[in-house]
């Protein structure tokens, strides 16, 4: 018995102007994904992909999201994902921060690279409670949704 | 050995402005890369070859403040793209001083013959396409081997096809020919991206191989293996055959005692065995291939 192969592609949303939020969920991120996709791979890059495709997680605050794809499939992903310059209708682009076999690596690269910007980020803020807050909001990992 | 890291983007436009320079150049830093080279690009067929000996190549830019702003994060070397039609180039870059004064120095051909040229005689490290003007420009099969031998190295974009469908589907086009006609060898990826929005992560371009037609050695290697043999060949064309060479890391001291011979030694010499042993093996190199 061969298990199913998976890929998580941990990516980080960068958009065109800053902003606090990107006002999108799994589902949105998940269809602009396959309809990108579908432009530049055609039907049979989405039939390849379609299967198995998901947004595993997304954080609004931090714009890091997880996707899982078939390792089949996962070239037609992480190939397109430097061409997209409009997410949803946000001008952002993807910048590929990890691709992991498992979700747990994922989570370790991310809890990783968060502490790193936090260690940037803490210096420049004043008050306690403005650090509580943003510790709270940049290491919040929410999985189940 | 010239010391360099990874990742490298060997074209980043320049632009006058600098407010534009420090834009790109910090996200630059920000996306991983450690080595950068600032283009320019001069065309050649537009001056009259009229006046011989006198100097056709424009100066660097000056770009020390930049230098000296991302000191320890960036190397910033510069690059001249040459814009030229027919072989007359040839003798004008063998002529001209101000060319040793860039690191690298690429060759954009418009024309078949001069394409030719570019890969069998052409005394440069790069060859680079327009993609403003399309994909009529194809590289033939022989060609292609000779400038491989030569150790030429090849020049994919990715920034004007993120920009736009058209110039897309004719890097794809000039990429795939790579592929068919000599299995990708020698081949590098770098943005020219004017604007700090179509920079890409070293990796996000490594992945943009798939739809070039590279595998996924070849891919990574595009940013990293082969910008760093490039570098290395454009240096050696820069200082001829070379065994070893000294570079001053300080300021230069003049002492009494020996003034007949090296007045020029420098205060910090680095020159330690693996200089010598890797220029050596370089120089035999170049020494069986010429």
């Amino acid at each position: 018995m061969v298990r199913i192969k998976n890929r998580y592609i941990a990516v980080q949303i960068v958009p065109y102007t800053p902003t606090q939020s990107l006002r999108l969920n799994d589902h949105s991120l998940a269809k602009i994904l396959l309809q990108n996709v579908e432009k530049y791979h055609g039907a049979y890059g989405l039939a390849v992909i379609e299967q198995g495709f998901r947004v595993k997680y997304i954080n609004d605050r931090t714009k890091i999201a997880i996707i899982r794809c078939l390792h089949r499939g996962q070239h037609f992903v992480s190939s397109i994902l430097p061409l997209i310059t409009l997410i949803g209708d946000v001008r952002a682009k993807f910048r590929t921060l990890y691709i992991g076999a498992t979700i747990i690596q994922c989570n370790k690269f991310i809890v990783k690279h968060q502490k790193q910007f936090l260690d940037r980020v803490m210096g420049q803020l004043n008050s306690a409670k403005e650090r509580q807050d943003l510790f709270k909001s940049v290491m919040e990992f929410d999985m189940d949704r | 050995m010239e010391q360099t890291k990874p990742f490298y983007d060997f074209c980043v436009p320049y632009n006058k402005d600098d407010s534009v320079m420090r834009a790109l150049l910090s996200e630059l830093v920000e996306t991983g890369y450690k080595t950068v080279a600032i283009d320019q690009s001069f065309d050649h067929s537009k001056k009259e070859a009229g006046k011989r000996g006198s100097e056709m190549f424009p100066e660097p830019h000056k770009i020390e403040h930049l230098r000296r702003e991302f000191q320890d994060k960036l190397r910033i070397l510069q690059r001249i793209t040459i814009l030229y039609v027919d072989v007359n180039v040839a003798h004008a870059m063998s002529v001209s001083q101000n060319l040793r004064k860039f690191n690298l120095i690429a060759g954009q051909p418009k024309t078949d013959a001069a394409l030719t040229h570019c890969c069998t005689a052409f005394n440069g490290d790069l060859i680079t396409f327009d993609p403003a003007a399309g994909s009529r420009l194809l590289v033939n099969r022989k060609a292609y081997q000779v400038a491989v031998r030569r150790g030429m190295f090849f020049e994919i974009k990715y920034a004007p096809s993120i920009a736009d469908s058209n110039y897309r589907k004719d890097m794809i086009k000039v990429a795939q020919n790579y592929c068919t006609k000599g299995k990708s060898k020698n081949i590098i990826f770098s943005s020219g991206a004017a604007h700090e929005f179509q920079l890409r992560g070293p990796y996000d371009v490594a992945n943009l191989a798939f739809i070039f037609g590279l595998s996924e050695d070849q891919g990574k290697n595009a940013v990293d293996r082969h910008c760093r043999q490039l570098f290395l060949k454009a240096e050696s064309r820069r200082l001829g055959k070379t065994v070893m060479f000294v570079k001053g890391n300080g300021p230069i001291v003049f002492s009494d005692s020996s003034e007949d011979e090296q007045s020029t030694e420098d205060d910090e010499m680095k020159a330690d065995a693996f200089e010598v042993k890797d220029e050596t093996e370089h120089a035999i190199k170049r020494l069986k291939m010429a």
